[in-house]
Formats: structure tokens, sequence, C-alpha cells
């Protein structure tokens, strides 16, 4: 009965989201967007799904995304390096899901551990083996289409393939839960365990089972992911666990056990989708979406808790229309407040830009330029993009762009092999397509704004280091995350740079920093007493500059430098203090800034194929090189020069 | 002089269900008033609302003559009530020193602890008690009878005015029952007032002062204890005479069923426990509480594993792995903690009626809603399970219903051998007999039935063989026509060599 | 105690490895180092070693630890004193603990829903809020509270040390604590015993937060700048040294030494692997298998005691 007043609430509330977005949200209401939404939602609606038993065992799995990722890079490594065929390597796939999954089980099921711990040690194991094998660094790509079929065609020009799996899966869960002796066995398990024993349930198998069918439903999410990014990597599935117990509990699950429905799932599953979907058609900012869903969640278990106290004096359905009123009015102020206002009558450009991660230091400092642009051009810029690097995040976002049909797009590419379809599919809706920052494939964009090449970077910093060390000695690199592309791309040309050109100097170790601060900043001390004769820490990431500076700072040596690839506000003091030597770096301000007007420029149609300079603002007129727009070369801050720059 | 403690004319509701209706009661200081009534005739209401625990939607609950709300437990643990539940309620992770310390040591949330007075606090009462518990020792690592002692410990060092026992003795064997009598009649002395729920009529007579009887929420009448006899009160229970309690009926006994051969098992505690029960029989097992009954019992559902000896079913040894493999070979167990061990409480009476037989079906089996609910329904006639419908979640019905349900559940799996732990503990009168008679019949269609039970008339009344347990293993086997009381205690407290 | 042990020779046996492959991990500059860089972890796992003895969880630290940063340097560079940045920021947490003690002993909804939940919005808001710029330009008197390097150092290890050791025996010693760990150990039996169970557990989350703001100071203080993207994964990182740790994670049993020394053996993981010259991919394979090793460890450890018992 609980059950089902939740299951309406949601219902209508998820009505109401919808009815929200057709209204904000241009273009929400298509069948295409909707297929579009469903592509989406398949990866983490099979984790969700699998989950639910799981959760109505009283258990929980947060091993998920970390075994996604683990399943990926082993299916990617025995395809391309074991040289298996494709589907022996789907085959090896799933049985690594089902060894993960087995895993769990045994510790959970047969050792009788819990749940929350076992797999929060896996959650952390199975990310690590995963990082271990590929050194963090390699990605596979280049799959046959046949494979890619699956995450990235569709029949009859509309059903993406994976939405079927899902569809299929959805039956057999439901099935298997609500309809079978095993579904019945779950439910006992969950409201007692003990009883359920001492009821003849063969507790131990049933709740294996649960954890097994998670196991291999990470796995066949891990073969969609694959298909559908074109890529393997050991970031895939990052933070999925989260994303899919939040679908699972919204959709009236009890973490304790006992209480939850297939049905319930997939509404939790579509009311999050849908929100982030539509809030992106409405061109409001990602984080809203996590906003509204912590809100989300607060609201739906809160409204449970209390119809649970108190059902004779305050019926569900109370709470329930009162939470859908807050809900409208909530969604109509956003709806109001988020509008831009253009002058009436006016047809606005809407340009949008994309950064790799819309936290970093670095994007941050190049939407101060874009949005620069963006007012002189009397265009409406949206930007946003994922909150930490996230190729899969990338995708959905530019799908919602060409659903809303924005002027013109602005990419910085976290991966290009992932990314270069959906940018295609951009251009053959006729949305002119620029990258900038980093490249897509060449055809799957028409300009790109080059401020410099992974080689240009790479020889760049290696000269600085090679200068600091005087032409010999040893330094070591403080890098983004291990996964990073870009950096891990740099280190290569580093790497080649130094066996050309410089015998003296040896690279000793690269340490990864997360992109966070304090981490770099714990490394780079570690570095220093594990490794006396560094000289030079050769730091790759924006925020790991000052963590590394600091670092050298605090210890006293003086006789380490710092120097990287950082922005010039975030250096000055230790630039001055002369702890670092210089930073590279191209104007960020400018590249954004240059991006847009490129990026409107071809919108408007002033901006044509294989025209060779461009009148760009306050920039003058920028050389074009085929289709490089080029920015000019990076900039070497030093004591000398670094104040005359504010970005 | 004015009561103690008193109810006038309190009334409560739970949802809709009136579990008391205007009942009056009194305690006089230095007085073992005892609570009788059939499970579900509010006894537990009136405790907990007594504890506060739980307010009365009307009437007054008088302390020394002035009206007071117990909004708490805190409220009546300042006016000195202490309640001592069936169920001990300990801190399984604490020290037996921490439960009774938290249980006495006034003062504020920023007081310091001063841990050796409260193990030697500690030491202390239980030494009160006859009781060389540790007081180091995890409240989790204490058997059943050893947490109720740390219980009465608590109660004992709260010096509280007034005591409530909710079925003290449940668990407890005869001597430690002796010993808590002695207790309560010192605290009687000492001018304690002292409320006593029990089922065991028996013992009313050796300890209680006054009976207050409760039916259907009501208050029946309150007597002094000498004026009544069982008889008198079991009227004044049920409303109605019930005949001889234990009608066991002489039926031909068939071929062995089940037999255990040198059957041990370490992490159970049982010891080369040979046994052997026949169609048509009931096999009584009695003995002290901790004497590896429910272990052998247990060890029969596939709930342990045997190190060593067998098991044999119709002469063929077989290997016991689980309770699914258990039901499949047709041994079924009703154990004796019906609330954790015996139903899924919130899930409905048809569901908990088909869980055994779903144990022996594939797993990947659809379910049949229908056939379930016939089912269940079937068996609610049979067994004279009172409840709304089969949908209804068993937590709602009452002690002897909930036990007919898992006799039900069992049943429907159509077993050889049909094992019972205290089939009639907690359970009313008037269910005890309908229970009794079933077992009657079941073993009169051919099924063998092994039956533990502490409570020594009915071991006596129903079984064919009677095998007495001691520290694991089998102490000796009394025929039906050789067992008397007194043997049997004699070879549970180990007082005499094993006969026959 | 035994739990404790095991935890302890396990880290001791790392140690031991480490004394003779990688001497210079014991030199006192990579010990204040590692204790430094740690105090912040140290601090969370404290809180949330209260959380988990209560039976409960909170997984919203980590977000928390970020915002309070951002305060404490918003406070320092509007011109504040420090002490009073510091006093903010730790009121400011033991607020948004107020929210999640609030939602989960009021409400009653299930902790670890109700910190999922505002795990997701406090991050989210945060990032809405800065963008991701951080707070630069903060006053010289901000990083070691203006004392210098070596005095703040001090200063910061001292505060640390104290309140853990403090908390340690209060933990062992005041009723209220004790509390705590009936609360844990039993809510309805604690109920009975006349403990105010859900005032036990809303004020363990406000703890929770009050110690977050100060790992959060206390962490940025060492720096010149305030990031806002600080503490991704606290969380996890706090509830696997409480687990390690010897804690139960249904509550009632749990100690601060064995949080201690949780977070010692998996504090010093990282950098040994660095002065063992093992890649660093490996790193979260290790912890997670020394997570694993640890409730395994149990496991086997308690049904020897049964098989004995």
């Amino acid at each position: 009965m609980a059950d089902r007043n939740h299951n309406l609430a949601l219902a209508g509330m998820l009505a109401l989201e919808m009815a929200v977005f057709s209204f904000t949200g241009a273009q929400f209401l298509t069948v295409g967007n909707a297929f579009e939404i469903a592509r989406l939602s398949v990866e983490l609606g099979l984790l969700s799904l699998a989950l639910t038993p799981v959760i109505v065992t009283g258990g929980i799995d947060l091993s998920v995304g970390s075994l996604l990722a683990l399943v990926a890079v082993t299916f990617g490594k025995l395809w391309r390096d074991g040289g298996l065929p494709l589907g022996w390597a789907v085959v090896a796939a799933l049985v690594v899901g089902l060894a993960g999954g087995g895993l769990n089980a045994l510790l959970i099921a047969r050792f009788e551990l819990p749940p929350l711990i076992v797999t929060l040690g896996t959650y952390s194991m199975f990310r690590g083996i995963a990082e271990g094998l590929t050194g963090g660094a390699d990605n596979f790509s280049n799959f046959p289409p046949r494979f890619l079929f699956l995450g990235q065609g569709s029949f009859l020009g509309f059903v993406p393939p994976q939405t079927l799996i899902f569809a299929a899966a959805a039956v057999g869960f439901a099935w298997l839960l609500h309809r079978t002796v095993i579904g019945r066995g779950w439910y006992a398990i969950g409201h007692a365990p003990a009883a359920a024993r001492y009821g003849a349930v063969p507790v131990g198998r049933r709740l294996a089972l649960a954890y097994l069918l998670s196991g291999a439903a990470s796995a066949v999410a891990a073969l969609i992911y694959v298909a559908h990014v074109g890529q393997a990597k050991s970031d895939a599935g990052t933070g999925y666990e989260l994303l899919a117990i939040t679908a699972v509990v919204l959709g009236g699950t009890s973490i304790f056990g006992g209480v939850g429905t297939i049905g319930g799932t997939l509404l939790g599953l579509f009311s999050i989708v849908v929100l982030e979907g539509g809030l992106r058609l409405s061109a409001l900012p990602s984080e809203l979406t996590g906003i509204l869903t912590g809100v989300l969640l607060l609201a739906a278990i809160g409204a449970s808790s209390l119809a649970g106290r108190i059902p004779a004096r305050f019926p569900m359905r109370r709470v329930a229309i009162a939470g859908g009123v807050l809900a409208i009015a909530g969604g109509v102020w956003l709806f109001v407040a988020m509008r831009p206002r253009g002058g009436p009558g006016v047809r606005r450009l809407v340009i949008a830009v994309m950064p790799k991660a819309k936290g970093d230091p670095y994007f941050v400092s190049c939407r101060v330029g874009a949005e620069e642009a963006a007012a002189a051009l009397h265009a409406d810029l949206i930007w946003d993009g994922p909150t930490s690097m996230d190729p899969a995040r990338q995708n959905e976002v530019i799908e919602g762009w060409i659903t809303r049909r924005v002027d013109a797009i602005a990419v910085a590419v976290a991966n290009d092999v992932a990314i270069s379809t959906v940018l295609r599919k951009a251009r053959a809706n006729h949305i002119p397509v620029v990258t900038w920052d980093a490249d897509a494939e060449p055809d799957a964009r028409d300009y790109f704004v080059d401020q410099a090449t992974a080689q240009g970077i790479g020889y760049a910093l290696t000269d600085e280091a090679a200068r600091l060390l005087g032409g010999h000695g040893s330094f070591a690199i403080i890098t983004g995350a291990l996964t990073a592309a870009n950096q891990n791309e740099w280190i290569r040309f580093i790497r080649e740079r130094i066996a050309a050109k410089y015998p003296g100097v040896t690279l000793t170790a690269v340490r990864p920093s997360d992109d966070d601060r304090d981490k770099a900043f714990a490394e780079t001390q570690t570095l220093m007493k594990v490794y006396p004769d560094v000289k030079v820490i050769l730091a790759i990431s924006a925020p790991s500059v000052p963590g590394a500076a600091e670092a050298v700072k605090q210890s006293g040596r003086g006789d380490v430098k710092v120097t990287g690839l950082s922005l010039p506000n975030m250096c000055k003091p230790y630039v001055h203090a002369g702890i670092v030597g210089s930073v590279v770096l191209w104007n960020t301000r400018d590249l954004g800034y240059l991006a847009v007007y490129a990026a409107d420029a071809l919108a408007r149609g002033t901006l044509k194929a294989g025209a060779a300079r461009l009148h760009a603002g306050r920039l003058g007129v920028v050389q074009i090189q085929g289709t490089d727009i080029i920015l000019g070369p990076p900039l070497v801050f030093t004591k000398a020069n670094i104040d005359r720059y504010d970005f | 002089m004015p009561p103690l403690l008193a109810a006038a004319a309190v009334t409560k509701s739970y949802g809709g269900v009136r579990a008391l209706r205007r009942v009056d009661f009194e305690l006089q200081a230095g007085e073992i008033h005892a609570l009788v009534g059939e499970n579900g005739a509010g006894k537990s209401t009136l405790i907990r609302i007594f504890a506060g625990a739980a307010l009365a939607d009307s009437g007054e609950v008088r302390f020394e003559a002035h009206p007071v709300t117990l909004r708490d437990p805190l409220a009546a643990k300042a006016l000195g009530i202490a309640v001592i539940y069936q169920q001990p309620a300990l801190f399984g992770e604490l020290t037996v020193a921490e439960n009774i310390g938290l249980a006495l040591e006034s003062g504020g949330l920023w007081r310091r602890i001063d841990w050796k007075q409260r193990k030697r606090a500690a030491r202390e009462l239980l030494s009160q008690l006859g009781s060389t518990i540790d007081p180091e020792r995890r409240a989790a690592t204490l058997s059943m009878p050893e947490q109720q002692t740390v219980e009465i410990a608590k109660s004992l060092g709260a010096r509280a005015r007034i005591l409530i026992l909710d079925e003290p003795t449940a668990s407890l064997t005869e001597r430690e029952v002796t010993a808590l009598f002695g207790v309560l009649r010192e605290l009687r002395r000492r001018g304690v007032g002292m409320i006593y729920v029990s089922h065991r009529l028996e013992e009313l007579p050796g300890i209680a002062d006054r009976v207050t009887v409760l039916r259907d929420g009501e208050t029946v009448e309150t007597r002094k204890m000498a004026e009544v006899d069982r008889a008198t009160l079991i009227r004044m229970m049920v409303g109605r005479d019930i005949d001889a309690v234990f009608p066991k009926r002489e039926v031909p006994v068939g071929d062995i069923v089940l037999e255990t051969r040198s059957l041990t098992c370490p992490a159970a505690g049982v010891k080369n426990v040979s046994i052997a029960a026949r169609a048509g029989e009931i096999v009584g097992l009695s003995g002290l509480v901790g004497a590896g009954r429910t272990e052998l019992a247990e060890v029969l559902f596939g709930l342990h594993r045997p190190s060593s000896g067998s098991i044999l079913l119709r002469g063929k040894p077989v290997a016991v792995a689980s309770p699914d493999v258990a039901v499949r070979l047709g041994i079924a167990y009703v154990p004796e903690d019906r609330r954790r061990h015996g139903l899924v409480m919130p899930m409905s009476v048809a569901e908990n009626v088909s869980l055994a037989r779903l144990a022996t079906a594939p797993g990947m089996r659809g379910l049949d809603f229908q056939g379930e609910n016939g089912t269940a329904r079937e068996y609610t006639s049979r067994l004279a399970i009172k409840t709304s419908s089969v949908a209804t979640a068993v937590q709602t019905l009452s002690g002897g219903n909930q036990q007919k349900v898992c006799l039900a559940r069992w049943l429907t799996a159509a077993p050889a051998v049909l094992i019972l732990d205290e089939p009639t503990q907690g359970v009313d009168i008037g269910a005890k007999a309908e229970i009794h008679r079933l077992m009657s019949d079941l073993a009169a269609g051919g099924m063998a039935i092994v039956m533990i039970s502490s409570e020594l008339p009915e071991i006596l009344g129903m079984s064919d063989r009677i095998y007495v347990m001691r520290g694991g293993s089998v102490a000796g086997e009394l025929r039906r026509a050789d067992a008397t009381q007194e043997r049997l205690l004699a070879l549970a407290l180990g007082e005499e060599d094993a006969a026959a | 105690m035994r739990r404790e042990a095991s935890v302890a020779i396990a880290w001791a046996a790392l140690l031991i490895v480490l004394a003779f492959a990688a001497p210079g991990f014991f030199s006192a500059g990579n010990l204040r180092d590692l204790l430094l860089a740690n105090v912040s972890t140290l601090l969370a796992a404290s809180g949330m070693t209260l959380v988990i003895l209560a039976g409960e969880i909170d997984i919203s630290i980590g977000s928390m630890f970020a915002v309070l940063a951002v305060i404490a340097g918003l406070i320092a560079r509007a011109g504040a004193p420090m002490p009073l940045a510091a006093l903010t920021a730790a009121g400011a947490g033991a607020l948004l603990g107020a929210a999640n003690g609030g939602l989960v002993a009021g409400m009653r909804m299930p902790s670890i829903v109700v910190t999922l939940a505002t795990m997701i919005l406090w991050r989210n808001a945060l990032n809405w809020a800065t963008g991701g710029a951080w707070i630069e330009n903060l006053p010289s008197n901000f990083q070691w509270f203006g004392l210098g390097q070596t005095a703040g150092e001090v200063f910061i290890l001292t505060v640390a040390a104290v309140l853990v050791v403090a908390l340690g025996w209060v933990l062992k010693n005041i009723a209220a604590a004790r509390a705590v760990y009936a609360t844990g150990a039993g809510a309805e039996s604690a109920r009975l015993a006349g403990i105010p169970v859900r005032r036990v557990v809303f004020w363990v989350f406000v703890w929770m937060g009050a110690m977050t703001g100060l790992a959060a100071v206390l962490d940025a203080v060492r720096f010149r700048e305030v990031q806002s993207n600080a503490g991704v994964g606290l969380e996890l990182k706090a509830i696997a040294a409480v687990v390690v740790g010897g804690a139960s994670i249904t509550g009632g049993r749990g100690t601060l030494l064995g949080t201690g020394l949780g977070v010692g053996l998996l504090a010093s993981i990282g950098p040994a692997l660095t002065f063992l010259h093992i890649s660093p991919s490996w790193e979260k394979a290790i912890q997670g298998a020394i997570i694993l090793a640890s409730v395994v460890i149990d496991f086997a450890r308690g049904a020897e005691a049964r098989k004995n018992g």
C-alpha cells in the first residue's frame, strides 16, 4: 500500500517535471528526445535494476561503478592487446563481471560480512585493479562498427539498440523479483534474515544470486558504455553507484530491506534522467540537477517516512500534493528566473560552449573570456559540461544541445574518440562545431581553436624543466588524475623530447594529484624525500603547481624549483618568491574569447570553410592555418612579466 | 493506605483495535500482584502504560494516589518503576557491568564514569542473586537465563519501588526460579510492590499475594491468591471451562522415521546424541534450558553442520546441509523464538504459510498467487486462525494465532518429522489445547513428532517417550509409563544415572 | 582491545617492511608531513567514529568539508580574525550537521539516504556558487593562523592531538559518550533505559559537522588559498579508517584508538608505495584489499571464537 502511494506520488512528480520542461525546454517533448534520454540512461538503468533486489534484501552494492570500469578495461585489453576475437572478449567481460559479483557474493552470502563494508572494499579494489592494469592511462578505442552499433546505432532510425537490452532486463528483473520463488525469498530475507533462514529460504544462495546479478548487470552496462562512448578507460562509471542507489531509493525501495519494486526503480530512474535532460534543454546549469535530485530524494523519503508515522490524520496523498505544488512553484520560479533576458523581438544566437570540467580553475578562467565575447556579440552563452573529467557526460550534454538546436557548439574535447560521433551528428543537423583546447577527429568539427598542440606543450614544458636544471639532473612530474587524457599525452611528448634532446636529464617519477591541490602538495613532499636528487618538479595540472610550490616552500629546500602549466594568478606569490621558476600557459581568457567568436562567426556564416583569417573583436585579426585557428604561442610567465596578466 | 500504583478506567487503542477498556488495577507496597490473562487480553499493554512506553487514551494512572502522566520510560524510571521484559533488553556489545551501570547510575550526561565502582556494584548485585557472571563479559555472549539474571540484578540495584516482571521464569531453570523467588520475597519484605505476569499458573500460589485477571482488554476480577485455585483462574481467563489440557491419544506406532547415531556438533554444543522417533510417536525432549535441546533440533534442521555421527531418515543416512534440504527430506522445525525465527512478521499470512513449500520449488518457478491464497485460507479455517484475511500481516495477529500460522506453514510441507520447540510458550490456554489436539491428530496420521518443552506437565502429558538432555548429550530415556516429574528433573540435573 | 591489536599488527608489519626497504620513511620531516597531511582525515574519522558507534553513517562530510573550507576562506578574506573564521566554520559545520541530524533523528529517515542527498546537494550548490573558482588573495594571517610555518604546524598538530585524545578519553569515561554506544548497541533498549536516543543521534551529527568544519580549517590554513573542490572522497576515507579500526558498522562497538590506527594504516600506504617505488596506479587496489582483509580477518577470528566458545 505504501508502495503504491509512493509510486503514485513519484509518477505525479515525474509528470510534473515533464510538464514544466515541455514549457521551459526547447524540443523537450519530442520522440527523438525521448529515445535519446532513454539511450543515455541505459547504463545507469541497468545498475539501478540490479541494485533493486540487492537493496530489497537489506544489502547494498557500492562496487557497481568500479566493476563497470574493471570490466570495460579488461574487455578492451583482451580485445586489443590479448588479440581475442570480439565475441570472446564479450564473453570474457561477462565472466569478469560475474567474478566481481561472485567475490561480493562470497564475502557477503557465505562469510556473512556486512555488505556496506565488503562493497566499500571492492569499490576501491575493482577500480584499483582497473587502474593498475592500465596504469590509469591506457585508453582502448577503435572498436569495430558492428560493436559500436550496440551503443550508438539505432533500429528503424530511432530505437537505440541498448534500450532493447534494457527493456529486456527490466522485464526480467521485474519477473524475478515479483513473480518467482527467488523474489519471494529476497523479500523475506530483507524483512527478517533469521526468520527467512528458519523458514527454509536458502538465504546464502539467494543473496549470492542478487550480488552475482549485480555483477552481471555491471558487465553488460560496461559493454554498452564502451559501445556508447567508443572507448574503455579505468575512470569509466565513476560515481555511478551513488546515482543508481539514488534512483532505487527514490523509487521507494527501503534501504532497510523488504520493500521495493522494479516499477518504482524505473520511476525513480526516469525522474532523475528527465530532470537532468530537461534542465539541460532549458539551458540551466547542470549543478541544478544535483541540487534538485538531492531535494527530490529528501522530499520523497521524507514524505514516505511521514506517511508511515501518521497515516490516520495526515494521508500520504496530501503530502504528495503539497510536495507537487512546491515542485511546481519551484519549477516555475526557476523558469522565470533563469530565462535569458534578451530584448523583445530580437533573435539572439545561442552559443553552447563546453569545458572539459567545469570546476577546473583553468576552465573557470576560460569562461571569463567566453562571457566577455558573448556580451560583445549580443549572443546567449550556454556554458555547461561535466563537473569533473567525464567523456560520457560530455556526450550527453552535446546530445541535449543537438535536441535543443543551439546555433553553434564549441567543445573542449576530453576524449577525441568518445566525442567525435556525437559531434558529427551535430554537424549533420547543421549545427556548426568548433573544438577548442583539445581537438576531436578532424571531420567531426569545422574548426579547431588551437592554443598549442600537445606536442608544443610537451616540448615547451620539457625545455623549461631542462633550463631550470641547467641541462643536467633529474625531475619529477605531478600530473592531474592518472587517467587524464591530456596530461598523459603531454607526458608522452615530454619523454620523447628528453630522449631526443636532453641526454643529461632524467624523468624520475610521475605522481598523480587528481587535480586536488592538497594531494599535489602531499605527493611533492614525499617525492622530495624519496628522490633527494630531484631538483625540478614539473606540475602539469593547474591546481598542482601551487600545491607543489607550497610543498617546496614549506620544506625549505631552496635547491628545488617548480615549473609547469598553470594560471598566473594562482602562482604569482610563488613566482615572486623564486620557488616557481616559470609557468607556461597561453592566455586562457583569450582562448575562451576566441572560441566564442569563432563559433559565432560560423553560425552567422561569416566564417566559411577555407578562410584564412578571422576578425575576433579585441584580439584583432587571427590567422587560420587549414582548419586551425591559431591563438598564438604559449606564454612563459616569469618574475618579470607575471604581474601584467590577470587570469 | 493508598495503593502504590493504580490504573483507573484506563483505555488504550492501537489503530482502531481496542487493547484496554476501562481497566482498573491496584498495586500495594510489599505485595506481589499476579497479572494473568490469555494472550491479547491486554497484559502487555497495561505494562507498557505503567512503564511509560505507551500513553493511555483515557483514564488515569496514579502513583501513591496522585495522578501521573508517564510520557516516556524516563518518567516511569524516575518514579522508581522498573520493568523486566520477557525478551531481555541488554546491549549485546556492552559489558555486563556497563549494562547494569546504564540502568542504575543517575546523574548528568557529563558525569565521569567510575569503572571500578561499576564493576564492584555489578559483582555485588549478581552475587545477591547467587550468580557468578563476570561483569566484564560482553552481554552478547550470555545465555538467555544469564541475561535474565542481569536484568533482575538491574532492578535489584535500582532499588525500584515497583518492579514489573513480564514472564520472568519463561526461560529459567527450576533452580534459577527458586533463586528468583527468594529474591522477590526479600524485595517484598523491603516493601517493593511487584506486578508479576506469567502464563505458568502453577507457580503463582507459591509467590503471589493477589491476582488480577484480564480478559479481552477488561478487568475480570482481583482476588486473593489463596482464595482461587487453578481451575477457577482458568475459568476466569477463558470465561469457560477447559477440559483436560493434554489430550495425547494412543495411536499405533510405526517404523523408525528419524534416527541419529552419535551425532556431534561442537559449534552447537551437541555431543554424541543417539535418538530415534517413530511414525505416530510424540517424542519429548526434556532438560534444562541450555541443555542442547534447541541446538539438537537446529542440527537436525540443517542450521548447523554435525562434525561426526549421522542422521538417518527411514534407515538411510542423509546429509542435512541446510533448512531447505531438510524440508526436501521431510523434516520440519517450528522454532522457539516466534518473532525472530518463526515468522517473517511484516509479511502476510499467505506469504508466511507458503514459505516452506517454496523452499522445495525451483527458484525460477513462477509464483501461483491463487494457489497460495487458497492454501492459506484452507489452513486458517482448519487451524481456526483468527485473522481478517490471508493478506493480513502476521505481526498484527496474537501470539497463539501466530504460532498456528507457523504450524500451518510446516504442515503444508507435509513433513515426515515435525520438530516443535516450545510449541505452546507464550500461547494462551485455548490455543494451547488446540495445538495439543492438533499434535495428536498429526501423530495419528503417521507423522513422527519431536517436541521440546520446558513445561514438565506438557512433556509428561504429550510424549510417548522422553529423552532427557544434559550438557548437550542425552542423559536418559524414559517411557511414558515410567516418567514422573521427579525422574525427569533428576536426570536433567544429573542426579540420576541414565535409566532404561 | 583484540581488534585494535590486529590493526596495530598490520600497520607494524608495513612499517617494518619500510624500516628495511626505505628507512627514509621514518625521517622526522616525513613523519611530520604525514601527520599534517592526515589531520583532516583523523578529525573527520573521529567524528565518524561517533556516528558509526551510534549506528548511523554520514557520507556527506566530503561535500561539507569543501563548503566549510570556502566559508572559512570567505570570512578570513572579509577581514575577520582567524579564530573567528575557524569558529564560524565549525559552527557552520554544526549547522550542516544539524540539518542531517534533524532529518535523521527528527524525521526518522535513514541516515545513508539523508546524507547521500545532502552530499549531492552541498557539492552541487558549492560548484554553482563558486563556479569552481578558488578563494584567493587571503590576508597573510590566514596561512598558519599568522603564526609562521613551524609554530603553525605545532599548533595544528597540538589542536588535533588534544582533540582526539580528549575525545578518546570522553568516549571511555563520560556518560554522554556511553549513551552513544548504547544507542548504537540497541536503540530500543537504550530508549527503555531512559536514554534520549533521538537527541543522541541528532547531536552526534552536529558533532560530526563541527569536526568537519574544524578539519576543513586546519587543512586550509596550510595553504595560501582555499580550493573549492576539496574533500572529494573524504567520507570513504573516514569510514574505511573507522571500519578497519574495528568498529562495527551496525553500531555499539569501536574505539577511537582503533580509528586512529585505521587512519595510520590507510594513510601510510600511499607514501609507502612511493618509498617502495611501486606504481601509484595500484594504490586503490591495495587499499581496497586491506579493507577486505580487515573484515575477513575479523570474520575468521569470530569463527575461531565461535568454535572455541
